[in-house]
């Protein structure tokens, strides 16, 4: 797999702030990359960086092989970027303000007409093509800001915390969209979330804290790295239980009648349910979630270790 | 440039409180003139013959001068707006060029000062005709249309350099209330020029809009003039037309018409110069 995307150093101040303080990560093509981390972490800085809107004080950031600062004009066409607010025309029609963004990237008005039907075929609005975009729920702009974001066919689509505000339905069908989107097409998609879940579907995640990059990996790599899948434990029996637990060397945490022992993965759970029986009163086994990372990383510190990658 | 040009007059006309505000000074003024300043500058002026027809024809020219710069300075708010909004985002992220969108803003401008003007221009013959006063000719329509485009060139311009000034919509709805107000002084459209002090009579002259007023009145209220002061001295006449603003006493020497069509040109070129300049250091 070649990168479409190379972050190497990168850090942008703005006076004594430090936004974006020296990361590297790389995107690969026809990836669906995730960039978490919580509001001021330094997300959208970095989007800004490889959007060519902001300059960066150092590093350098390489898309398609396009150096930012050097071949703006280009990489601008290998990226269709849906921004976190609405930043087409209200009191234009859907069309007319794909029209005219399609007008940007040089085309004909003969390949703007093809190209605004491939893309309201893609994000299905036909039904809402011809009103005015100002008339239309959040869900449907969402849906024409990707139209839009698709107009010029590029081969990068980034998203900038695409679903903030909307109801779950229109997340979970603007989701369904930009998934396909990306398995139809091969498109890479980069996304940018405070959703944890939203990141769950990714093949690659990189989690930002106060401008570093504090962690990176598959979910399931944060998973087993800052996470660990848990046994519950209810139990009449405290004392017994304890020392038995003890005995068999397993960590675990108490907290009342409640032990939480922490496994390696949910099945080992199974011969410790099978030993204790009789001192269980009711259990749960629950697998650690990228929710549990993201509270585990901003929670405390955590630097950023190499062995992750 | 032509689509994102389009997209401009297309904002302007969808937003029907863009379009109001635009005419609001218009609007006040005529407002005004009916109440009292069309009473004032009459009493202020001896009788003649046609007096009427020269008065409401001068009045005309004065609106369209000021309406060249209102429409031409809510349509760059659209500049502001799009730059408070955050779309500079969304369009600097494509590969349109910077002066391709600046270009699409100032021709988006031009259009519709035009457009504007053009459209105050009818119904002001309309109002001539419905008032019974003799209607403009064709050829004067022409004429006037011709003027329209060198004083929503100048005004287009001198917004142009304010707007790289305005960061924030609210901002700028307040400079467009102050200069729609001001405008209808700084051109001597609510007083004659001849009624206002000296220093401000240097700044009327050294205003870009007086040299288009000067030219709308010139046209539009030569066939008036020409009935008021058949039997009169020339050197009344003179006296008149320096009273009114139809041209300007610089240092004793008295302005043509093409003094103030080269000095609308003149300041078009310089002011876009400015903004130019303003714009490149901006955007550094």
């Amino acid at each position: 797999m070649t990168n479409i995307i190379e972050v190497n150093g990168l850090s942008k101040s703005f006076g004594n702030i430090t936004a974006v303080n020296d990361i590297s990560f790389y995107v690969e093509k026809g990836a669906l990359f995730s960039f978490l981390g919580t509001n001021g972490a330094g997300k959208s800085t970095t989007i800004s960086i490889l959007l060519t809107l902001l300059q960066q004080d150092s590093g350098f950031v390489i898309v398609n092989g396009y150096t930012v600062g050097k071949n703006d004009r280009a990489i601008r066409r290998e990226i269709g970027v849906v921004f976190q607010e609405s930043l087409l025309d209200p009191l234009l029609t859907v069309k007319e303000n794909l029209a005219i963004r399609g007008s940007f990237y040089g085309m004909t008005r003969q390949e703007r007409s093809i190209a605004i039907n491939r893309v309201i075929d893609i994000v299905d609005i036909h039904s809402i093509s011809n009103r005015p975009y100002g008339k239309l729920s959040g869900g449907q702009r969402r849906r024409v800001d990707i139209a839009r974001a698709l107009i010029h066919k590029p081969n990068i689509l980034i998203l900038d915390e695409p679903t903030t505000g909307l109801d779950p339905q229109s997340r979970k069908s603007i989701w369904a969209t930009i998934l396909q989107l990306q398995k139809e097409t091969g498109m890479t998609v980069f996304l940018t979330t405070h959703y944890i879940e939203e990141a769950a579907n990714s093949d690659y995640v990189v989690v930002m804290k106060d401008g570093s990059i504090v962690a990176k990996g598959t979910p399931e790599q944060l998973k087993n790295d800052y996470s660990t899948d848990l046994l519950t434990i209810s139990t009449e029996w405290a004392d017994e239980l304890r020392s038995l637990l003890m005995l068999d060397g397993l960590d675990f945490d108490e907290e009342k009648s409640l032990f939480h022992i922490r496994l390696s993965h949910t099945t080992d759970a199974i011969p410790i349910l099978a030993k204790f029986t009789s001192f269980i009163s009711s259990f749960e086994v629950k697998k650690s979630s990228l929710d549990d990372v993201f509270i585990a990383i901003n929670g405390k510190v955590v630097n950023q270790d190499d062995s992750i990658r | 440039m032509i689509a994102f040009a389009k997209r401009n007059i297309l904002l302007y006309f969808r937003d029907k409180t863009t379009v109001f505000f635009s005419l609001l000074a218009v609007i006040i003024l005529i407002g005004l003139y009916v109440l009292f300043l069309g009473e004032m500058t009459a009493k202020g002026l001896p009788d003649f013959p046609a007096k009427k027809a020269v008065l409401t024809t001068w009045f005309i020219a004065g609106i369209l001068a000021v309406t060249s710069m209102t429409t031409t300075l809510a349509s760059f708010g659209i500049l502001v707006e799009d730059r408070a909004n955050k779309k500079y985002m969304d369009f600097y992220s494509s590969p349109i060029s910077r002066s391709r969108l600046v270009g699409g803003y100032i021709i988006s401008a031009l259009v519709v000062g035009f457009i504007m003007c053009m459209i105050t221009l009818l119904a002001s013959n309309v109002f001539l005709f419905v008032s019974g006063e003799g209607v403009l000719s064709v050829g004067k329509m022409i004429a006037a249309g011709g003027v329209i485009i060198l004083s929503v060139l100048a005004s287009g311009s001198m917004v142009l350099l304010l707007v790289s000034f305005f960061k924030t919509s609210n901002a700028f709805a307040a400079a467009s209330t102050v200069i729609g107000t001001l405008l209808g002084f700084l051109a001597g459209i609510y007083i004659p020029i001849g009624g206002l002090p000296d220093y401000i009579q240097a700044v009327v002259k050294l205003f870009p809009v007086s040299h288009s007023a000067a030219l709308f009145r010139q046209l539009i209220m030569e066939a008036p003039l020409l009935e008021a002061f058949s039997t009169a001295p020339v050197t009344m006449k003179q006296a008149f037309e320096i009273d009114m603003g139809m041209l300007y006493d610089i240092n004793g020497k008295k302005t043509t018409l093409l003094f103030s069509i080269m000095y609308l040109i003149g300041t078009t070129l310089l002011f876009f110069g400015l903004s130019l300049l303003v714009m490149r250091r901006k955007s550094k």
